[in-house]
């Protein structure tokens, strides 16, 4: 039997008149679009924001190359939410959170972006320079406030996007002053550096090139892919220019083959990481010993052994609700970005206006954020870092978070000549 | 029976795509043109690897020239110097995107002529790494490791893109992902067309003698070595398609995106949909694209499984290892693929009501000719 062809035109007839007639659907606003509404109490919402509750979201890495770290950034942003609900929340509204795993892959971020951001007010954390990258300009258009937990100056520049404390190039710039001054590396003498290629490595070797270039040191570069595991022939190199010092912007286990194979080589300098090099779970590694022996980093958070009552706090708060969880660097950053969306909320708040635009307005409104953290930030501009102090730190197998603080935040002299690259 | 089957069948899917937009939320649509996009880089490895027997590791480096060679030609230089473009229309330049990609299949094609199967494998994975380095340091062109910014396309004055503001149709705001999702279906569809005209004419006949016999499609008098290279060039120009609309969809270039890991997934998807047709590729890209985010999405509500960020097995962990699963159950009892499935269930229901048809000619290969 053969269908006529006039039935096969009403079949498709019909099928258009159904797609048309898509009234029923949820997605229909009637072509309202920008959702902005003033509620019932005279504050004006947007996306994220009901009547009794502000969605925050958290785009992550549970599954990829920085679980870990997620991890404690997850636990440790939800533990502030759950502390800020008790104490009544924000605007009469509860916060909560929708968190979503993208396994360090750019895809998986853009795909949770897509889900998660229509329904979020703000992102209180995103791993990652590149997935902050692929979303960069939703972000911007979207306004939505956005914590990123990568340092890389081309993240600089945007009006919703903040980096939180010092940039990687920074640090390095402190750093290297440091070793200067306190470590016995003189004018003329030679010092290595260690980095990745992108982003990361890119913006910390702009800090030790110009810090070197004013102290009159010379730079020996080795760069590195992230794929790399064994530092044994960068260890080489450096021994043969004869290096004093060396600075590492690289993953926490390149940089335990670097500083076991150098010192197992009877190399005997001074180790200098940035913020990303190290990592608490190195120090039961065969490596620990050396890393404990000559590593150092410089971060501009305070570690979490830190004698500041807020953190000490967080340590204990953090432990109590999560006892089978290591503590790291995760659990500061994390919470600390936290209390930076949720002063924005509330600031918003007191403005009545809790629309997207109206946080990041809110929260750019702040210039000296942060003192009960260690590290005062300004959030007025953003084409330059928040925060220009950096702290020096060191492994200590006995501290909580594995580290201790071996020079309180300082900012180097030579950094007010230095031309921060913003991305744009 | 199937005669009125078949078409009612077409005419039900027809309405299904042209109805999602108006109901789907942007995540689902999103999905699916990262669907759609990877089944038409799959049909075209299919023919490729299915097909003509050749194993190709390189597939992501052809989406990727797509993706940037879009990006490129439609991109106007910036002020600063620091990336430069051809600000061409973007039509045309995703029309050059493809054929860019089909010159360096072709600059490749002496190598594809005259290896096969597995060594060709090993030669094509060169290309990822010489890709990734291309992409990383090329940065007038590619950006560097950040990528660029993606111009949306504009056919006809009709922008592909969510701003000035939406056009509102039925009282569905569209965005730029509802508005792509109908690209997506027509070049799907008529990339999927011109793959079975291929298939299923002289050239599919002597690509398909070439992967079961070699020297047999020699004496027939199929040039072997021409052939090869021909479909390797066919099959690059197939992957910059897709990398085009992958770059449509993402808005920003991601050099670290076409790495090893989307090769070896694209070849998943070809086995696990079904070596050697049209359907099997598009049935294992949506497969492999969409199965890992709707575990993501829906695993919570499985027993056992909690929330994302909360303590015990989280979604994300949960999704990995039903992903996994399903991988190997199909590997291990469906050999012909999904698409196998779907054709011994047809033939099954049709020996029911009539004398099986003599089976013409196999598109796919059986398992004792595979490589």
């Amino acid at each position: 039997m053969r269908i006529p062809r006039s039935t096969r035109g009403l079949a498709a007839a019909a099928v258009l008149a159904l797609a048309v007639t898509a009234c029923a659907s949820e997605k229909a606003t009637g072509g309202g679009g920008s959702g902005a509404a003033a509620s019932a109490d005279g504050v004006k919402t947007g996306p994220g924001v009901t009547a009794d509750a502000i969605t925050i979201g958290m785009i992550t890495d549970l599954t990829g190359p920085y679980a870990s770290f997620g991890k404690s950034l997850t636990n440790a942003q939800q533990l502030y939410f759950e502390q800020v609900n008790q104490a009544g929340g924000i605007c009469g509204r509860k916060l909560e959170s929708i968190v979503r795993d993208h396994g360090y892959d750019v895809q998986k971020a853009v795909a949770a972006y897509t889900e998660i951001g229509p329904k979020s007010v703000a992102l209180a954390h995103v791993v990652g320079s590149p997935m902050v990258n692929a979303v960069k300009q939703r972000i911007e258009t979207d306004q939505m406030l956005t914590i990123p937990q990568a340092w890389a100056t081309h993240l600089l520049g945007s009006k919703p996007i903040q980096v939180t404390g010092t940039t990687y190039d920074i640090d390095m710039i402190n750093g290297v002053e440091y070793l200067v001054k306190e470590k016995g590396v003189k004018s003329g003498d030679s010092i290595g550096h260690l980095y990745f290629e992108g982003d990361y490595g890119e913006t910390a070797l702009n800090g030790s090139k110009f810090a070197a270039d004013k102290l009159g040191l010379k730079l020996v570069e080795q760069k590195i892919k992230a794929t790399d595991q064994d530092m044994t022939a960068q260890v080489a190199a450096f021994k043969k220019a004869g290096v004093k010092a060396i600075l590492v912007s690289v993953g926490p286990r390149q940089t335990a083959s670097l500083v076991g194979v150098a010192l197992a080589g009877g190399m005997k300098v001074p180790f200098l990481g940035s913020n990303s090099a190290y990592s608490p779970q190195l120090l039961p590694t065969p490596a620990g010993p050396a890393l404990l022996a000559a590593f150092e980093y410089v971060t501009a958070g305070a570690p979490m052994s830190s004698d500041l009552p807020a953190i000490k706090k967080l340590g204990e708060d953090y432990k109590a609700k999560y006892p089978g969880d290591a503590v790291d660097s995760g659990v500061s950053a994390g919470y600390t970005a936290a209390g930076i969306v949720v002063d924005a909320l509330k600031k918003a708040c007191e403005g009545k206006d809790l629309t997207r635009a109206g946080v990041v307005a809110a929260h750019r409104g702040q210039n000296a954020w942060g003192e009960q953290y260690g590290g005062v930030m300004d959030f007025t501009v953003f084409d330059k870092p928040a925060s220009l102090r950096s702290y020096v730190v060191k492994p200590d197998k006995e501290a909580l978070g594995g580290a201790v603080v071996v020079k309180e935040p300082f900012t180097a002299d030579i950094v007010k000549d230095y031309q921060v690259p913003s991305g744009g | 029976m199937s005669r009125i089957v078949t078409p009612l069948w077409w005419v039900l899917v027809a309405a299904g795509v042209v109805v999602a937009p108006f109901y789907l939320d942007g995540i689902w649509l999103q999905d699916g043109l990262f669907a759609m996009a990877a089944a038409i880089g799959a049909i075209g490895l299919n023919l490729l690897t299915g097909a003509t027997g050749q194993l190709s590791m390189g597939h992501a480096f052809f989406l990727a020239v797509g993706a940037f060679g879009y990006v490129y030609f439609a991109s106007a230089p910036s002020g600063d110097g620091e990336l430069d473009g051809l600000g061409l229309p973007t039509p045309l330049a995703a029309v050059l995107a493809v054929l860019l990609a089909g010159v360096a299949g072709g600059l490749f094609s002496p190598i594809a002529g005259r290896l096969k199967g597995a060594y060709l494998g090993i030669a094509t994975l060169a290309l990822i790494f010489i890709g990734h380095f291309a992409m990383s340091n090329a940065t007038p062109v590619t950006g560097g490791h950040n990528g660029r910014p993606v111009p949306p396309m504009e056919l006809f004055g009709f922008a592909f893109t969510d701003t000035p503001e939406p056009l509102v149709i039925a009282g569905v705001p569209f965005g730029a992902l509802e508005r792509l999702w109908f690209l997506g279906v027509v070049l799907l569809v008529g990339a999927g067309l011109f793959a079975r005209g291929v298939l299923r004419g002289r050239p599919g006949r002597a690509m398909n003698t070439i992967r079961d016999h070699e020297i047999a499609a020699g004496v027939m008098g199929v040039p072997v070595t021409r052939y090869r290279a021909g479909v390797f060039v066919l099959s690059s120009m197939y992957g910059g398609l897709a990398g085009v609309l992958i770059a449509l969809v993402f808005r920003q270039t991601v050099p670290d995106y076409f790495g090893l890991i989307l090769a070896l997934s694209y070849l998943a998807m070809i086995i696990i949909g079904g070596l050697g047709s049209v359907a099997g590729a598009v049935i294992g890209a949506f497969f492999v694209s969409m199965l890992p985010s709707l575990f993501t999405r829906y695993s919570d509500a499985l027993p056992l499984v909690a929330p994302t960020g909360q303590e015990g097995i989280g979604a994300a962990e949960a999704a990995q290892i039903l992903y996994g699963l399903a991988v190997v159950v199909v590997v291990l009892f469906l050999p012909g693929g999904l698409f196998g499935l779907f054709t011994k269930a047809r033939l099954r229901l049709a020996r029911r009501s009539a004398p099986a048809a003599p089976v013409k000619h196999a598109l796919t290969p059986t398992p004792e000719t595979r490589n």
